[in-house]
């Protein structure tokens, strides 16, 4: 019959009659490549495993196993209709069972008796009109992620601006704008009283990476004295929220932006106390707006859980006592019955750390756009995505072998935790050829020889390895890291896949 | 015999089949496949046995492909019994086998006698 064409479309005919499969196949088949089930179970059986090849379905109804309406029926609960239209072969045209088929997804009807030409065009119209709105929902995805991504991006270099005058790294400002939303994620759930949105959620993230913009005011020698400030120097450090606050009020454009405006109460009251003996205005209660005082929250929790020049980091454990017996200032009890349920998340969170922001970024957007009802895709490629993901680090954690992704650019390496207890969980490194840890691990000499090994591979031939020594748990082994590069679909290159396998402690 | 003569004897519909798939070979390729469809077979051996959903769904297979080939006459006889079956008037469905089986037998023996 057909020949097998990677090019080519599949069609998937349910229909319990050979002929009636053998006639519409025999219609399609110069141009499409064909696959047939017999019945509604076989059909489902086929879509779980290559839904994602398959262009369209040509379902019939009445069928022994399972009828077409089971078929629909599995497709959406799988979600799969919203990615493969159906196209349903009627036979009684009554209308309820016409209607009925259009509530469940069917785009399209063909009916007995078959019309080659009929049947060739309805196939044609609905896969091409699938296939357009799937390209339009991808295009409007990619510029509204690049859009959120730049957006992002400014903030966070404006705030590290700040963080690096300070000394520190930059972490603070992602991990307060982490905490904010989980903070708020867990508020919306105790109660309504602030009727906070997901949008509004997300716009107290952004803006929180401005709480302490106005430091930039504060003299080095305050800002980064390693001791304790006197009196003086205190009183100047505290004009840090007013004076951010001002910056924002004299912006010339964009004051009536909602982000703007919460900005603006997030700079002004980060420092204020529940009790109403903060500053700069003292206010009291929820006369202090709720974007601050979850800010105040976060940046207090991550301050004492975070190492600095005149402190150690605490636990998550001592941080939590500390601010619930009062130690460090004086909080919303709604917040801190927040801060308590959400323990779980936070440690979750600050484990996978910044990478993922910018990589779950996109399938959230693709999600997003998905709940539109006249622009529906399904996630099925994050679905799916996450799928190998899952199946990918569990079949890590149970193997000896360490597995990792690196990516070239910007550069990143995903270690995943494996059986030998060396990592307990997954782990991102950002410019992991600069990083102290992996320069422990391996000799920059053996490193260099591997990534020489990697440029010289080809989409053709993909796969490099290198014997060479590492650390593990203290002592040098023998080890393998077996490679395999990645290229994109213009054939540049994009990374690497790998595994290092450890062959043995060095004798010498 | 030609296929035009052949749908004639079996009380077909050969403009109609021609307009549809278009090329006499395919038209003549599938009249041929016809002989190979089992459903009028598993109608008769449901209904013996009274198994009744079975002979629905068999039936209404039958009526199908007689549908898509334009065998009129065999196409009306089994939707006759189709309905009967689907709304389980199985009495009226037994009384209308003879018929179908004789509509079935005269199809079969008109596409036995193309050329």
């Amino acid at each position: 019959m057909s020949k097998h064409n990677k090019d080519r479309q599949k069609v998937l005919i349910v229909d319990d009659s050979k002929m009636n499969r053998d006639l519409l196949s025999e219609m399609l088949g110069d141009e499409y490549d064909i696959i047939e089930a017999e019945n509604g179970a076989e059909a489902v059986a086929i879509l779980r495993k290559e839904v994602v090849s398959i262009s369209l379905v040509l379902l019939d109804i009445v069928m022994p196993v399972m009828d077409g309406y089971g078929v629909l029926a599995a497709m959406n609960s799988n979600h799969w209709i919203d990615d493969v239209p159906v196209i349903m072969i009627s036979s009684d045209n009554s209308v309820s069972s016409m209607r009925r088929a259009y509530d469940m997804g069917v785009t399209e009807f063909i009916s007995r008796p078959f019309d080659a030409l009929i049947v060739r065009h309805r196939v044609v119209n609905t896969i091409m009109l699938y296939a357009k709105q799937k390209r339009l929902v991808s295009m409007v995805a990619d510029q509204i992620y690049e859009k959120e991504k730049d957006s992002r991006l400014m903030i966070d270099v404006l705030s590290h601006i700040v963080e690096f005058r300070n000394g520190e790294s930059g972490m603070h400002v992602l991990n307060v704008q982490m905490l904010t939303e989980v903070l708020l994620r867990q508020l919306v759930l105790i109660t309504d009283k602030y009727n906070i949105s997901e949008a509004d959620i997300s716009l107290i993230g952004k803006a929180s990476a401005l709480h302490d913009i106005g430091k930039i005011s504060i003299p080095d020698h305050i800002l980064n004295k390693p001791g304790r400030l006197t009196d003086e120097e205190f009183q100047i450090m505290k004009t840090h929220s007013l004076v951010g606050a001002s910056m924002i009020d004299q912006l010339t454009y964009y004051k009536d932006e909602p982000l703007v405006k919460i900005a603006y109460k997030i700079c002004r009251w980060h420092h204020e106390r529940y009790d109403g003996r903060g500053y700069p205005d003292g206010l009291k209660g929820e006369d202090i707006p709720i974007s601050a005082q979850i800010v105040a929250l976060a940046d207090v929790y991550d301050a004492l859980t975070s190492e600095r020049v005149y402190k150690r980091a605490f636990s998550h454990e001592k941080a939590l006592e500390m601010i619930l017996n009062g130690e460090c200032g004086a909080f919303n009890p709604l917040l801190l019955e927040c801060l308590q349920k959400s323990s779980d998340a936070i440690l979750k969170n600050r484990k996978e750390k910044k990478a993922d922001l910018y990589i779950v970024g996109r399938e959230h957007i693709a999600l997003d756009i998905a709940q539109y009802d006249d622009l529906s895709v399904s996630g099925k490629t994050a679905d799916l995505l996450e799928y190998e993901r899952m199946k990918n680090s569990f079949f890590s954690s149970l193997s000896d072998e360490m597995h990792f992704e690196y990516i070239a650019s910007p550069a990143m390496l995903t270690l995943y935790p494996n059986n030998s207890g060396l990592l307990a969980e997954k782990t991102l490194i950002n410019d992991p050829l600069n990083d102290d840890n992996i320069r422990e691990f391996t000799s920059a000499d053996d490193l260099a020889e591997l990534l020489s090994r990697l440029r010289k591979t080809t989409p053709e031939e993909p796969v490099t390895e290198i014997s060479c020594q590492a650390k593990l748990k203290g002592e040098y082994h023998n080890v393998r890291i077996v490679c395999r590069s990645v290229w994109n679909k213009e054939s540049e290159y994009m990374g690497a896949v790998g595994k290092i396998v450890d062959c043995g402690v060095c004798t010498a | 015999m030609t296929l035009r003569e052949c749908y004639a004897a079996l009380g077909g519909d050969y403009e109609g089949v021609m307009t549809r798939l278009m090329t006499e070979k395919l038209v003549h390729k599938f009249v041929l496949k016809f002989l190979d469809d089992g459903s009028f077979q598993n109608l008769k051996n449901d209904m013996a046995a009274e198994r009744y959903e079975d002979a629905f769904r068999e039936a209404h297979t039958m009526k199908g492909v007689c549908l898509n080939l334009g065998f009129t006459r065999l196409f009306e006889s089994s939707s006759e019994i189709t309905e009967a079956l689907r709304g389980g008037n199985t009495a009226k469905a037994a009384e209308l086998m003879p018929l179908v089986e004789a509509d079935y037998m005269q199809t079969v023996s008109a596409i036995k006698q193309l050329g």
